[in-house]
């Protein structure tokens, strides 16, 4: 019998080469009758690029336009922030920052606002700011419990698909990692109204069960639970991920010594998977730390920072003072200590994690 | 017709702090049609020389002629030359019929129809014009290396370069390749510079060779040359498998005494006239174990290959290689006394590595088994 | 042994209800949000709110788009990422390829200096932009959204670590076949990076497609909404429209799910690439 099935198989593979084959000759004859013209389009190509002398500096000519843009709009923003955070804004520029007369050429190049300097005037004010410290702890709370939380379940999940006994691992990770390509502001609207107090899908199954509905959106402390649920919500997907695939590098055979050195499925993960995924997991806790930190599109869409700022983030903040006061050179000065405390906390956690 | 010269070719590396010489005065000609191969251990400028050929490379100085032309500062694709690639480097994301036709569509004015029957030509002439339409991730390594011949000889160039092309067959599959190359080669009559590192492959497949070391060529010739009278020590050492057994010997008179009490008393004295040390050569199948003789050494490993022995013995800790017939077979850790012909030995001088004495022995009953491993 | 085997079912047990519990969990808001969408206004409001979903979807959608063009929205978005993907592509593998595959002077230099901007947030460029676009009376265009980010420093990044893997021989082999830089570049590097490009591609689109802060300050008339600016707009009216912020949020999100089933290799190596820029 096995061998009829194989046989079947490949009369089967024959067939469909046969009629690759067939597809292959037909596309073949039409591009063969529309080939002079083609020919004429190519040798028109080869004149021309014969006529073009060869640059000698062509690796320049790959570079310049990645360059012209980056420079433009990241290297040059950068430092601009910086200087920014030293000076106060006081309205668009008019006047020319400095310019080259040349003869025939005149270039100019004009001031981007009007500014007054202040010297670190921006820093001092932040420091002694209440709404500064307060969108400082909202984020480091929000942090503290939704990046553990997240990667906890994230890590969780990918062990659970890595599993061998688990079956239909593809639709459980592809659900799982759906929310990944949920809109930020699209999911938070949904949240908004999952979390509505009065018509919200949770506080009806919570009252279902005999809980009473819960101020999800109008208490300090459940309006933060808010943000953290739906943060998780849309990122243990993509954690999971990148768990799963570095899960998916150890090495078999060092489960295999472990089991026959009679380890436990507790010691295994302990001894085995932790040690060799952590590199990973180091990466994923970074890179979910600066996510976190850089939160703005759920609060401004779920609780508009509130109640009473209990949820405003740094970002948020930043985006307050910059474009709904205009205190622009204020503004950067807050955007240089938010990078700089990102950078300082990244910094920290590979130090601390790459230790042994 | 189109031989080449390379006249005084030198190549430097400029890696910024310091410069590396890979290829110092070399000149070389070869004729219309030869097939020439360059061996020579890795990094001794073989690969860069081919480079320069191509054009792949610029040259440092000297000059490079193709027939009548000058090349030197051509570009690759303006020399009509084409090469073969050690990994094949074909272009993974085109058909068998787009790797063979892709030369000929940026480079010449052929019209598609044209294109399309070279390229059916040549598939035939290689064997594999049912793989047209395959890309190269389906092709097995032998049928790859025919595409990436056939993208060769498709262009009919005056010249073509081979860069270690067979290095990634398996043995059997390499000996099958190599016959191939060479009817293929002699078919075209296409003068042909081909790079290896396997001195038995030079061998077998060469017209002649060029051994070249540390970036200056040492010598070129017919195989037979090469092997019989290498011009210098590392020729020699380089060329035969297994390699020819080297010692350092005092001379004294007529006399030559080296380690462990080895000593040889040569008939004509001349070729070491003026040396008080000299490195001596002996050719493993010159090696002859005798029933008594002056010099014994220590049997370590018998290697028994069924159509001959191979003997590993010690002479006071210098390894001597012996081929020899399959009915000798001195039990290991055994003393055995050995001879050899004064018409087979080597004589080098010791400073230089310069030849001083080759192979005088008449040529059919030598070289037999230098061309097999 | 018994006893052993029954704790490996009870284990396992644990472990499905585990992942079962979670797909619930991340399929619960989006099933939610189809049901709002399709439900007419006064019945969603209703207590106990229903949880199949309705035939309304078409009446919601035509109220939202009687408050706000919200098809023009999704055609903004679609346009902007579109073009900003494209565009951010040639820039990237071709800056990507010289830096694999040339020597030039200071090379290492700028790609450090290039990668060190990869840390940086995005947020940290609004401010100075948003200044030098009002500079350029360039707001409430789609170049000002566009074209600051198509230098990516992911991008480059990503391209030059996989046109390092071309082996350089393609690249001769070609130039011997007579084609120049540019042909290498476009016939030959970039069809055996078709994997990679497709990864960059999807990673690019998010980015674009997911940004919010910098079009909220940027775009000023309706007319040029993307989806997220759109979206904020809907969800802060003086009376919330729950059932049309739901049809939009579906709108949004749908073709994206639907992108991500069809393309799901491709995301998950575009987050992969993504994550390994360590």
């Amino acid at each position: 019998m096995a061998t009829s099935d194989e046989t079947d198989e490949r009369v089967g593979e024959t067939y469909r080469r046969r009629a690759r084959m067939r597809v292959r000759r037909t596309t073949r004859q039409i591009r063969r009758a529309a080939r002079p013209a083609w020919d004429r389009v190519r040798f028109a190509r080869q004149d021309l690029t014969a006529a073009v002398p060869t640059l000698p500096r062509v690796a320049y000519l790959f570079i310049a336009p990645f360059f012209v843009l980056f420079g433009l709009f990241l290297a040059f923003p950068v430092a601009y922030t910086l200087y920014l955070s030293f000076f106060e804004y006081q309205g668009v520029g008019e006047g020319s920052l400095f310019w080259i007369d040349l003869g025939p050429v005149y270039i100019e190049i004009p001031q981007i606002a009007q500014l007054s300097f202040v010297g670190a005037g921006n820093y001092l004010r932040l420091l002694g700011n209440d709404l500064f410290w307060q969108s400082m702890f909202n984020t480091s709370y929000i942090l503290a419990i939704q990046v553990p939380l997240m990667i906890g379940l994230a890590l969780a999940l990918a062990l659970a698909l890595n599993a061998s006994f688990m079956r239909f691992k593809g639709v459980f990770r592809t659900a799982i990692a759906l929310p990944v390509s949920a809109n930020l502001v699209a999911y938070s609207t949904v949240f908004l109204l999952l979390f509505n107090e009065q018509l919200g899908f949770l506080n009806y199954v919570l009252s279902g069960v005999g809980l009473g509905p819960v101020p999800w959106l109008t208490s300090e402390f459940w309006a933060r639970n808010t943000i953290i649920a739906a943060v998780t919500w849309r990122w243990t997907g993509y954690n999971m991920i990148i768990l799963l695939a570095g899960l998916q590098t150890i090495p078999q055979q060092l489960y295999e010594a472990a089991e026959i050195d009679g380890a436990n499925r507790w010691e295994k993960f302990r001894y085995v998977t932790l040690p060799q995924l952590k590199p990973v997991l180091l990466f994923v806790v970074v890179l979910s730390t600066i996510g976190t930190f850089k939160l703005f599109a759920e609060p401004y869409v779920i609780t508009g920072g509130g109640p009473t700022n209990a949820t405003i983030t740094i970002v948020q903040y930043i985006y307050r003072q910059a474009f709904v006061n205009f205190n622009l050179g204020y503004a950067s000065a807050l955007t240089v200590v938010f990078v700089a405390v990102v950078s300082v906390f990244s910094i920290l956690q590979i130090k601390l994690g790459g230790e042994d | 017709m189109s031989g080449i010269n390379i006249t005084e070719l030198d190549k430097v590396y400029d890696s910024g702090t310091e410069n590396v010489v890979a290829v110092e005065g070399l000149s070389v000609d070869i004729d219309h049609g030869e097939f020439l191969v360059l061996v020579g251990p890795s990094g001794c400028g073989k690969s860069t020389t081919l480079r320069c050929l191509a054009g792949l490379e610029d040259v440092t100085d000297g000059s490079i002629r193709f027939g009548d032309e000058e090349v030197t500062d051509r570009r690759a694709s303006e020399r009509d030359v084409a090469m073969v690639f050690q990994n094949y480097a074909l272009y993974p994301h085109m058909t068998v019929r787009g790797n063979i036709g892709f030369g000929l569509k940026l480079s010449t004015k052929l019209s598609g129809d044209e294109i399309e029957r070279k390229v059916e030509s040549v598939a035939e002439m290689l064997g594999i014009s049912e793989l047209l339409d395959e890309k190269p991730k389906a092709l097995s390594g032998g049928q790859q290396q025919r595409v990436a011949l056939g993208r060769a000889i498709v262009r009919e160039p005056s010249v073509f370069l081979m860069d270690e092309p067979l290095s990634n067959l398996d043995a059997k599959l390499r000996s099958e390749m190599r016959t191939e190359l060479q009817e293929l080669q002699t078919d075209l009559d296409v003068t042909t510079v081909y790079v290896t590192h396997d001195q038995t492959e030079a061998m077998a497949m060469g017209d002649r060779i060029a051994v070249m070391n540390g970036g200056v060529l040492q010598q070129v010739g017919s195989p037979e040359e090469v092997y019989r009278s290498p011009v210098n020590r590392f020729v020699a050492d380089f060329i035969g498998s297994p390699s020819i057994n080297l010692l350092t010997a005092d001379v004294e008179g007529d006399t030559l005494s080296g380690p462990g009490k080895f000593a040889y008393e040569l008939d004509d004295s001349d070729p070491v006239a003026g040396h008080d040390r000299v490195s001596v050569g002996v050719r493993p199948e010159d090696i002859k174990v005798v029933e008594s003789g002056r010099n014994a050494a220590d049997v370590t490993v018998v290697e028994p290959m069924g159509n001959e022995n191979f003997l590993y013995m010690e002479i006071d800790g210098h390894e001597l290689t012996a081929r020899v017939d399959p009915t000798v077979r001195p039990a290991e850790g055994s003393r055995v006394a050995f001879d050899f012909d004064e018409t087979a030995l080597y004589l080098f001088d010791v400073e230089t590595g310069d030849a001083l004495k080759t192979k005088t022995d008449s040529v059919d009953s030598a070289v037999v088994g230098a061309t097999e491993n | 042994m018994r006893e052993q085997q029954r704790k490996d079912a009870v284990w396992r047990f644990l472990t499905y209800a585990f992942v079962i519990t979670m797909v619930v969990v991340m399929m619960v808001p989006l099933y939610w949000m189809l049901v709002a969408a399709t439900l007419p206004q006064e019945q969603f409001l209703q207590f106990p709110p229903r949880l199949i979903p309705g035939t309304a979807f078409l009446d919601n959608f035509a109220a939202l788009q009687e408050r706000l063009d919200f098809l023009r929205t999704i055609r903004n978005s679609v346009l902007i990422a579109v073009v900003y993907t494209l565009l951010s592509l040639v820039l990237c593998s071709m800056a990507g390829f010289a830096f694999a595959k040339y020597e030039f002077k200071y090379k290492e230099p700028i790609f450090y200096a290039i990668l060190a901007t990869l840390v940086l947030p995005i947020q940290l460029l609004v401010i100075p932009l948003f200044l030098l676009m009002a500079q350029l009376e360039w707001t409430n265009t789609f170049r000002a959204i566009i074209l600051p980010w198509a230098a990516n420093p992911i991008g480059i990044f990503l391209m030059r670590q996989n046109m390092k893997s071309i082996p350089d021989a393609l690249l001769e082999s070609a130039r011997m076949d007579g084609a120049t830089e540019f042909q290498i570049f476009y016939r030959i590097a970039l069809p055996t990076m078709r994997s990679s490009l497709a990864a960059l591609a999807i990673i690019l689109f998010l980015f674009q497609w997911d940004l919010f802060l910098y079009p909220l300050v940027i775009l000023e008339s309706a007319d040029m909404y993307t989806i997220p600016i759109g979206l904020a707009q809907l969800t802060g009216f003086q009376r919330i429209y729950y059932d049309q912020i739901m049809v939009a949020a579906t709108l949004a999100i749908v073709p994206m799910v639907v992108l991500f089933l069809v393309l799901q290799k491709q995301f998950v190596s575009g987050i992969l690439a993504g994550s390994l820029k360590e």
